[in-house]
């Protein structure tokens, strides 16, 4: 086996490292599907969970007035699932040291894990969403454009992905981990989360002035996520390496 | 100097401490080896071994005092360093849901490995594992999860080499393949190894270091050592216990 050492090596581009590891990590999924269905029957436990609570509510009741938040529940919940499992994979068999040794920025790590459990996380919502409109809202169609919908669960999604990724990172590099990401996730996502509910309720219920009411959610949504996955950013150095 | 990076010492340790809260894990590490040297490091368990090892591979930050391996600081120039080095550990750092394929091709994207395909052809043929390639890496018994990993650490053809506890849980065969492999490369790199084995890291090595408590005992080159007298030294390192 002739080799021989190089004397400047030429380093991979960050964002080449970055499509490396997001391929990685979805043929795996896709290979042991141990976060979508993981995720996915959570997901619909909750669902029948609600069912029996909802049970006793009487036909008057209207449902749209809980919907969002009852859907971001089941979402937060499952997150937490799913992003746990995210980084125990890396950690087998010393696959974090290995990604650690390679020549590539501590952020590109971050970023690449994050869109991936942003990937994993819109999959089971889009799977999730219509068996709740069809068990809960069946006759109750939603007063706003669905694409308004899918733009506020966007947003709170990404803050979720940005947020479980550091948490997970730091939960599989202590003892005890999990329960790291159990305790620190929702104070830290409540302020996103009011405002992702905030938004997804002014779509589902409308009324006078929706939009304005949404557009204020999706925005101080999107500038929480802006702030806190800053905040990761600076510090996940710090977190994945000494 | 991220930009050379050249010097005639692969490994120069200057004062080197690690510490975990009050407890000292490398307590004035301090030594040079030159390049195309094969060190072994001694100890016993919890004598600082892989906490070096770590610190050397910028899986870790010093403390205190500084390391360069080929020119380059470990904290400094970590980015860079890291295309010249490998790490070859008793754990095999491969992905066990990928194959054996697809974990070169992987690793070589991250290192910037020109000619992708024909450099992990060419190693998987080297470890002797090309029939093998496209089976999942949890299918692999231990010998070949080592040989895969050898190729994993040779894919930037590094010019360091650290070996932690290579043959830990290998049988008689897989070390004999793992010892070829090893000589096979051996000119074109600089070798540092951690080994409980004192008869295999002596007939290795060119230098040989004993840790203790965090501290160097003895760093000498291999002509320089009497065998017997090193067992000696090492045995008498064993019950004075951990750093």
């Amino acid at each position: 086996m002739a080799e021989t050492a190089t004397a400047a090596p030429k380093r991979s581009s960050s964002w080449r490292q970055f499509k490396a590891i997001l391929r990685k990590d979805i043929v795996m999924e896709l290979r042991t599907k141990e976060m979508l269905s993981s995720m996915t029957l959570y997901t619909l436990l909750t669902l029948v969970i609600y069912q029996i609570a909802l049970s006793q509510s009487g036909s008057g009741f209207d449902i749209r007035l809980i919907a969002a938040g009852l859907v971001w529940l089941a979402f937060v919940f499952t997150s937490m699932l799913g992003l746990n499992r995210s980084l125990v994979h890396e950690k087998d068999q010393g696959c974090l040291e290995a990604l650690l040794l390679a020549p590539v920025d501590r952020p590109v790590i971050f970023f690449a894990k994050a869109v991936g459990n942003l990937i994993f996380l819109l999959i089971v919502e889009v799977v999730t969403v219509p068996i709740f409109a069809v068990a809960f809202m069946s006759g109750r169609p939603i007063a706003g454009p669905f694409w308004m919908l899918v733009l506020s669960a966007f947003v709170g999604s990404l803050g979720i992905a940005g947020v479980g990724t550091f948490l997970a990172t730091m939960a599989v590099n202590a003892r005890g981990g999990s329960f790291i990401l159990s305790v620190l996730f929702i104070p830290l996502m409540y302020p996103a989360l009011l405002a992702a509910v905030a938004g997804s309720s002014a779509v589902v219920l409308g009324g006078e002035g929706y939009a304005a009411t949404f557009w204020q959610a999706v925005g101080m949504g999107a500038g929480i996520d802006a702030i806190m996955l800053l905040a990761v950013f600076a510090l996940y150095e710090f977190v994945v390496g000494a | 100097m991220p930009e050379g990076g050249s010097s005639t010492y692969a490994v120069e340790i200057e004062g080197l401490v690690r510490a975990f809260g009050a407890r000292k894990a490398l307590d004035g590490v301090s030594l040079t080896l030159p390049a195309g040297a094969f060190l072994s490091i001694f100890g016993p368990n919890g004598a600082g071994k892989t906490t070096l090892l770590r610190v050397l591979t910028t899986l870790t930050n010093p403390s205190k005092g500084t390391a360069r391996i080929a020119g380059l600081d470990v904290v400094k120039d970590a980015v860079e360093l890291r295309d010249r080095i490998g790490l070859i550990s008793h754990n095999p750092l491969l992905y066990p849901d990928l194959s054996a394929q697809e974990n070169l091709e992987f690793f070589a994207e991250m290192y910037g490995v020109e000619d992708p395909a024909a450099r992990v052809h060419d190693l998987l043929t080297a470890v002797e594992l090309d029939h093998r390639r496209l089976d999942l890496v949890r299918t692999f018994s231990r010998g070949m999860l080592q040989r895969l990993s050898i190729a994993r650490a040779l894919l930037h053809r590094p010019e360091v080499l650290f070996l932690d506890e290579p043959y830990s849980g290998l049988d008689p065969h897989a070390a004999d393949i793992l010892d070829s492999l090893i000589a096979s490369v051996r000119a074109e790199h600089t070798f540092v190894m951690v080994s409980h084995d004192l008869a295999k890291g002596l007939e290795l090595c060119t230098h040989a270091l004993i840790l203790a408590k965090g501290r160097v005992v003895l760093f000498e080159p291999r002509e320089n050592i009497d065998p017997d007298a090193f067992a000696a030294t090492y045995r008498s390192t064993v019950g004075m216990g951990v750093a």
